[in-house]
């Protein structure tokens, strides 16, 4: 069994989805949470100077989504085969070009136009994800993304819409197989453990 | 002519899938796949459309955007997705799961460049244009270069993952297409990847290809 070590920052950010899949596929890992001071002196001895980066038996791993699709394939989270796989990488992608919409509002400094982002978020930018999540549920049968079981859709999305949720608890509350599919991770044995006691970031 | 599909299912499997590529008529980002395909050697209908055309072809996009592709009528969406399933069904996504993601990687940090590459091409306003551009110029693309040139150097200069030519090495000659075209000489420090660039170009597959293109400002 190969060990691994995940190093990223203190906070859930770009390092959470590589944690939720070793939790969801109960595997151990050393969860290397680096503090703001010690950066500098590891920047050096990553691949492409940043983090999240993934150590396997000491080999390095650089890129979050590039990380969370290499363990997902190495724990069975990455559908049954290539063309599951490339549906789960659809999905990192659509919560992707999610992400990039949400965070214009996070660096804009500009007060009025962060407003009018954020106003586009709640009124065009979230619905639109959030019925796209929610209708290709329906068309899976309405339990998982890709085939059927959890796999690295799964998770990319759940983890995708966690600071959107701190933000709006109720965002999702017309999305009743989104909902049911965040209640259904919660529940699973680790991750769920996992997800009820980790600590409140703001990213 | 025999109908043979009620036949041997060997004949199924040698049955090649039809593949229709969907996207503008630009590089953008369609041009990887493209690259894929040609690298490969493999046929598909490459149709490329106008803005005008694409409202009739909207409705088909699994998530209204393109490019998308179709397998044998199976829709599939977001450019490196397909880039990657195709260059897994085409033996171009190395020998094994480890190089897959080094090959993965070098396509995520392609895409880091290209969310700045993108900027100052949306900038409306002409003097914030200016300084992306200046950025891009005197900052982005020369710690970019840099990265590439080390990754590729790391792994003895001429293929950036394992012996032989990758997606990884298709996903960095297309990511500096559009850099090259404003700063022709970003790779002038760059030895190996210069001499990385030259060699894609000169593949017997991709020359043709790269010779008679248009040009597109994308």
């Amino acid at each position: 069994m190969p060990t691994y070590k995940l190093s990223y920052f203190d906070l859930r950010g770009r390092g959470e989805l590589a944690r939720l899949v070793f939790k969801a596929a109960q595997r151990d890992f050393e969860d290397d949470r680096v503090q703001r001071e010690d950066w500098p002196t590891l920047k050096a001895s990553t691949p492409f100077g940043q983090m999240p980066v993934l150590d396997v038996d000491g080999k390095k791993l650089a890129q979050s989504n590039t990380i969370s699709r290499f363990l997902a394939r190495e724990f069975n989270l990455a559908g049954k085969d290539s063309f599951e796989q490339a549906q789960c990488d659809q999905y990192l992608e659509l919560v992707e070009d999610m992400f990039k919409e949400f965070a214009k509002a996070f660096f804009e400094k500009d007060e009025e136009k962060k407003k009018e982002i954020n106003k586009n978020l709640s009124e065009v930018v979230f619905p639109k994800f959030l019925g796209l999540f929610e209708k290709a549920l329906e068309a899976n049968g309405g339990s998982f993304l890709v085939g059927n079981s959890l796999s690295l859709a799964d998770l990319g999305v759940y983890n995708g819409f966690d600071t959107p949720l701190q933000q709006n608890p109720k965002m999702m509350d017309s999305y009743p197989k989104l909902k049911a599919l965040r209640s259904r991770i919660e529940g699973m044995p680790t991750i769920g453990d996992y997800l009820k006691n980790r600590k409140v970031s703001d990213i | 002519c025999t109908d043979f599909s009620n036949h041997s299912p060997l004949l199924k499997i040698a049955t090649m899938p039809s593949y229709k590529l969907y996207y503008f008529d630009v590089r953008g980002r369609g041009e990887l796949i493209r690259y894929v395909f040609l690298a490969a050697g493999k046929e598909f209908d490459d149709i490329r459309f106008t803005s005008e055309v694409w409202k009739e072809h909207k409705p088909k996009a699994p998530y209204g955007q393109a490019p998308f592709l179709e397998i044998d009528g199976k829709p599939l969406a977001q450019s490196n997705t397909i880039a990657r399933y195709l260059a897994r069904e085409f033996g171009l996504a190395g020998k094994d799961s480890w190089e897959q993601a080094k090959i993965d990687e070098l396509l995520d940090l392609s895409e880091d460049m290209f969310k700045e590459v993108g900027k100052p091409i949306f900038e409306k306003d002409e003097e914030k244009k200016k300084e992306l551009l200046k950025n891009l110029t005197d900052v982005v693309y020369p710690k970019f270069v840099q990265l590439f040139e080390k990754s590729l150097t790391a792994n003895g200069g001429k293929f950036f993952v394992g012996n032989e030519l990758t997606l990884g090495d298709l996903a960095v000659y297309c990511a500096f297409d559009t850099p090259l075209k404003s700063s022709p000489n970003l790779m002038d420090d760059c030895p190996n990847l210069k001499a990385q660039r030259s060699m894609v170009e000169g593949l017997p597959k991709l020359a043709a290809y790269l010779k008679t293109r248009k040009d597109s400002h994308i």
